[in-house]
């Protein structure tokens, strides 16, 4: 089953004059395990496409279906239950709160969803370790680098048992080292069975994605599969040393 | 990547206290990080609650307490003697309900002196009377034969510990030195219990049991709830009644500050709602910031008003004269603050509250605050709120403020404080109707200002609520003090002082009493002259007028206020000394008046001789007209002069020797007006007033009222500032919503003459709105309650203080406009920055 599913989507916004189709019987499907890429011009509908992905807004026509659950039709209530237990964003101002560390951004979900303090905090830490950044648990967003904010806010929308992860140019506000080790986070959150769906202007990232979906005008112009990326290749290179 | 091992299922739907922890956390970083951008509000209530702090423990200590004299009993019985049926009554309570204090009082009069103390017979470890009384020095008395006495009788006898004392025939050991710590200014002499054989007051402390009520142990006996509720209006009522209206103003002014900071936080509080917060959680956010907002400031501001209050207590027991513990605040009124200031902080941010989750987690997100809604706003609620109020203070109007009227004034003037604040947002529409002819900047500011009602409607409430208080204030104070009749103000001014001579300023031939002539003999007076003299060349003055009464006094017969005052005799002296020439006053004229408007004041005559005591005195006697006669002249020949001095106790209305002909009466001296070149001091006045008091005269000088100048002056001063200060908070904020359209008029090529005149014209059109609807306000208020009074009727609002009203609807508003403009020469920060984007 997929973890996610857009089933005949399309949002119109304004009406009369001011009506504008931004997407237009949108089908897509994200497995689990798997790192699908959103690509297009600006005003495409990507924006569109990832905020009803993700239960921010409902389409005008269509079902979305998430970890098999309808997202039309549910209560305000229900779906913010399912975003603090399903769904993490991960955008390119990272969008971390300020006034709260590190560790406190990535346990908020968990406690709004009712874990104790204690033991939220004790999962962040270990979601924050794992992306090497227990050393700076405490600090303050505004004393992170850039890379290191993005970093936490890719952990803030993993942990728990988050299972779909939604990023919108999560690479868009940082250099190309830094960007290329947030793609490898998110590919490795995929590795561990989390569905990703990223949204990108660029092309070398979206190179990492198992599929890439281009959009023009709110409708999936193409849809291709991806040749392999700088993971695959350092994979292969490992697999198969250079003969000296 | 961990995974938590909790099943998901019994986790609560609404994430539960962990959730409500953690943004209730996030709040209280937040204002931690950001608290300067709630440094207004935050100051606002800290100065509110501390006001609150020293002033209710000012004004509730400096008068005696009414609840000193129980001690520590819950019930006070007082008896004037201690006949058979008072001791049976005590007896009976003593049966009846255990322990029973027992104070005999004897007034005894200080030989050679008009002072008096209280030969008292007190058991000094009795249950009760304990705390009214405290050892200074020596011990109290242990058997008879011994006395203590506080320190101002041992000053009148000359006495100290050891000496021997007779008193009412009997001579006692002097044996300690007492106060009654509740009241320093009770002088009395402490014996044993039975000391005191003919007491003039009997003193029972007792507690019956709680709730029986005091009228069932009889018509003597109070309880400190009885006192209560005969004296509602007390400190406490009105601290509360001026903390409520000051924390109504706060709230006012919070909900605009915390609207704007709402919107500042919309992108986190959008990632919030990305994170699945729900909306009551994100309602929390704001709310709980609002409540971190009231009890930091409730906390600071208690602890400042205390820390003032510690330092300023020693000089109120001075002149309080009685011991004020360090602890003796009324504590419940000081909670009662604490806790508005955290509901008016809490209910100022459920609006934004309410409003942010309005707005979609994805236009929070963007930064995107939600499109102003269009309000159909009716003034159908307002205006109905108005005709109540109005209704109301007629109420009271008619009762004269008194009983269920003072009830009926505080309900009418809350809900015109309603109707103002409903109406407020209404206005706003009406100017921008009204605008959409003028300039650029000043329709988009009407504009702006009708579009964004959230903040400024708020803004405007609280100006016109300041300006209201103001208005009502100056207003009231012009009627009251512009009644000719009744007239009030300072007595003296600071470089006049009357000396009195025993026959007072009313003289013994004045009302009630009967005759021509008497008082002081002519023998005695002239001893008195020469006292008058020196008292007057030892303050430098040789300005002494001397100053007549006659029997006769003025009546008023209409309905209103009555005549109040001396009635000087006009003597040339007299006349002369205030630079009145003969031929300045007519040669019929009976009485001559300073007061504005007194010549045309009808129904008026001049009393003398036996006429009250043929008529009758007292409450409930009615003025006939026209008079009889025999003791009257009905409307009698009535002249303004100006010249003649202010002051109520001053000759400011003098009958005419031509009148005191004419009606056969025969003046007699009353005192000496003394004029002096210069203020007189304080140790002026204490020479002065023992040089009289040696020869049997006393003297008047300068009160401490102020004059309804000073008071009106006062009243526009403080409505300004208020209604500026609201401005001055609340102006960036609501400018701060239109920031946007700001950097577009901006890349259009607008200058910053364009953007100096938005907030200027924001600025004056807020401050004019808000000067007409709390002027408009307040005239509705004092019409109302003068339409039905029967003392002040509605003629009383004639004299409009114009100079004070144009300063507030003209002035005021071309300021707040001038310093918008100054205000707003610096471009926004980040601007260029945003045009980018």
């Amino acid at each position: 089953m997929s973890m996610l599913e857009l089933r005949n989507v399309s949002k119109v916004y304004g009406e009369g004059a001011t009506e504008v189709d931004a997407l237009r019987n949108i089908d897509l499907e994200v497995d689990r395990g798997s790192l699908v890429a959103i690509m297009g011009p600006s005003g495409s509908g990507k924006s569109t496409l990832l905020t009803i992905a993700g239960s921010l807004e409902l389409p005008t026509t269509g079902d979305v279906m998430i970890d098999g659950s309808n997202v039309v039709g549910m209560s305000r209530n229900d779906k913010a239950r399912l975003r603090r237990r399903t769904i993490g964003y991960v955008f390119q101002d990272f969008n971390l709160l300020a006034g709260l560390t590190a560790v406190e951004n990535v346990s908020l979900p968990l406690e709004l969803d009712g874990v104790p303090m204690k033991k939220a905090r004790a999962q962040g830490m270990s979601a924050l370790d794992e992306l090497g950044l227990s050393h700076r648990a405490e600090r303050f967003p505004d004393e992170l680098s850039g890379g290191e904010r993005q970093r936490v806010a890719i952990a803030r929308a993993v942990v728990g048992e988050r299972s779909l992860l939604l990023a919108d140019e999560p690479s868009g506000a940082l250099d190309s080292v830094n960007g290329e080790a947030v793609m490898r986070m998110i590919l490795s959150a995929c590795h561990r069975g989390v569905a990703a769906l990223v949204v990108t202007h660029d092309a070398k990232l979206a190179s990492w994605a198992d599929r890439v979906v281009f959009l023009r005008d709110g409708k999936a112009v193409d849809e291709t599969l991806s040749p392999p990326g700088p993971e695959e290749l350092l994979d292969h290179d490992a697999t198969n040393p250079p003969a000296s | 990547m961990t995974h938590h091992t909790d099943s998901v299922g019994q986790r609560p739907l609404d994430g539960g206290m962990p959730a409500r922890r953690a943004v209730t956390r996030w709040a209280w970083r937040l204002l931690r990080r950001e608290w300067r951008q709630q440094s207004l509000v935050l100051a606002l209530i800290t100065l509110a609650v501390a006001v609150t702090t020293v002033g209710v423990g000012v004004s509730t200590n400096t008068p005696l307490s009414p609840y000193v004299g129980f001690g520590n009993a819950q019930d006070m019985a007082t008896f004037s003697n201690s006949s058979a049926s008072t001791m049976a009554t005590i007896a009976s309570w003593h049966k009846r309900y255990g322990a029973v204090d027992v104070i005999d009082n004897e007034t005894v009069t200080v030989p050679g002196s008009v002072d008096t103390f209280s030969l008292r017979a007190q058991n000094p470890y009795g249950p009760y009377g304990q705390p009214l009384l405290a050892l200074v020095s020596g011990h109290l008395p242990t058997k008879t034969g011994e006395v203590a006495m506080t320190s101002g009788v041992a000053s009148d006898f000359n006495l100290r510990v050891g000496s021997d004392w007779t008193v009412k025939g009997v001579t006692r050991k002097v044996v300690g030195i007492v106060e009654n710590p509740k009241n320093l200014l009770d002088q009395f002499a402490l014996v044993l219990p039975g000391q005191v054989t003919t007491p003039t007051s009997v003193t029972v402390l007792f507690d019956a049991p709680v709730g029986t009520p005091s009228k069932s142990l009889g018509p003597n006996v109070i309880t400190p709830m009885s006192v209560a509720q005969g004296n509602l209006l007390n400190p406490e009522t009105i601290s509360i009644a001026l903390v409520t209206m000051a924390m109504l103003l706060i709230a006012l002014v919070a909900i605009a500050g915390f609207t704007v900071l709402a919107q500042r936080r919309l992108r986190s509080i959008g990632m919030l709602g990305a994170l699945g917060a729900t909306d009551e959680h994100i309602k929390l956010v704001v709310r709980a910031n609002g409540v971190f907002v009231g009890l930091v400031g409730a906390v600071v501001g208690f602890v400042v008003g205390f820390a003032a209050w510690l330092a300023y207590r020693p000089h109120l027991e001075v002149s309080a004269h009685h011991v004020i513990g360090v602890f003796q605040l009324p504590w419940i009124v000081i909670v009662v603050a604490v806790a508005l200031a955290v509901a008016a902080a809490y209910f100022a941010a459920t609006r934004p509250a309410r409003a942010m989750i309005r707005i979609s987690t994805v236009s929070a997100l963007a930064g995107h605050p939600a499109p102003p809604k269009k309000l159909h706003r009716s003034a159908v609620p307002g205006v109905v709120l108005v005709v109540v109020a109005f209704v109301l203070v007629g109420v009271a109007g008619a009762r004269g403020g008194n009983g269920g009227g003072m009830a009926a004034l505080v309900i009418g003037f809350v809900t015109l404080t309603v109707a103002v604040v409903l109406l407020s947002p209404f206005l706003l529409t009406v100017l921008d109707r009204f605008s959409r002819r003028a300039p650029l900047a000043i329709r988009m500011a009407m504009r702006d200002l009708a579009r964004y009602r959230a903040r400024s409607g708020a803004a405007l409430g609280a100006i016109s609520v300041g300006v209201l208080i103001a208005v009502v204030v100056i207003i009231a104070t012009a009627a009251r003090f512009g009644n000719a009749l009744d007239y009030a103000g300072p007595n003296l001014s600071s470089t006049q002082l009357i000396i009195y001579t025993p026959n007072g300023p009313y003289g013994p031939g004045g009302p009630g009493n009967s005759s021509k002539g008497g008082g002081v003999p002519t023998t005695s007076l002239a001893p008195m002259a020469q006292s008058a003299r020196a008292i007057a060349a030892a303050l430098g003055s040789h300005v002494v007028i001397k100053l007549e009464t006659t029997s006769a006094t003025l009546q008023h017969a209409a309905s209103g206020r009555s005549f109040s005052g001396p009635l000087y005799v006009a003597t040339p002296q007299l006349l002369r000394a205030f630079g009145i020439g003969k031929s300045a006053v007519g040669p019929t004229t009976e009485i001559l008046s300073m007061r504005p408007g007194f010549a045309g004041l009808s129904k008026m005559q001049i009393v003398y001789g036996n006429y009250y005591s043929g008529q009758g005195s007292g409450p409930g006697r009615s003025e006939s007209w026209p008079c009889p006669t025999s003791d009257c002249l009905a409307n009698p020949s009535m002249q303004e002069i100006s010249s003649l001095p202010a002051g109520t106790s001053a000759p400011n209305t003098v009958i005419t020797e031509y009148a005191v002909k004419r009606l056969g009466l025969t003046p007699i001296t009353s005192g000496w007006l003394v004029k002096t070149s210069k203020p007189l001091s304080a140790g002026q006045l204490t020479g002065a007033r023992s040089t009289a008091a040696a020869a049997g005269l006393s003297i008047e000088s300068k009160s401490s009222i102020p004059t309804s100048a000073t008071i009106i002056d006062w009243a526009t001063f403080v409505g300004i500032l208020l209604a500026l200060g609201v401005l001055a908070m609340t102006i960036g904020l609501i400018r701060s919503e239109t920031a946007d359209d700001l950097r577009i008029l901006v890349a259009s090529g607008a200058s910053s003459g364009t953007r100096r005149s938005l907030t200027a014209a924001t600025a004056g059109a807020l401050a004019f709105v808000g000067a007409v609807v709390g002027t408009a306000a307040a005239y509705v208020a004092m019409i109302g309650f003068s339409r039905t009074n029967a003392l002040d009727g509605i003629s009383s609002l004639a004299s409009v203080p114009v100079a004070n009203l144009l300063l507030i609807l003209v002035v005021m508003p071309l300021v707040a406009a001038m310093v918008g403009w100054l205000a707003a020469w610096r471009e926004p920060k980040g601007l260029s920055g945003r045009l980018i984007q």
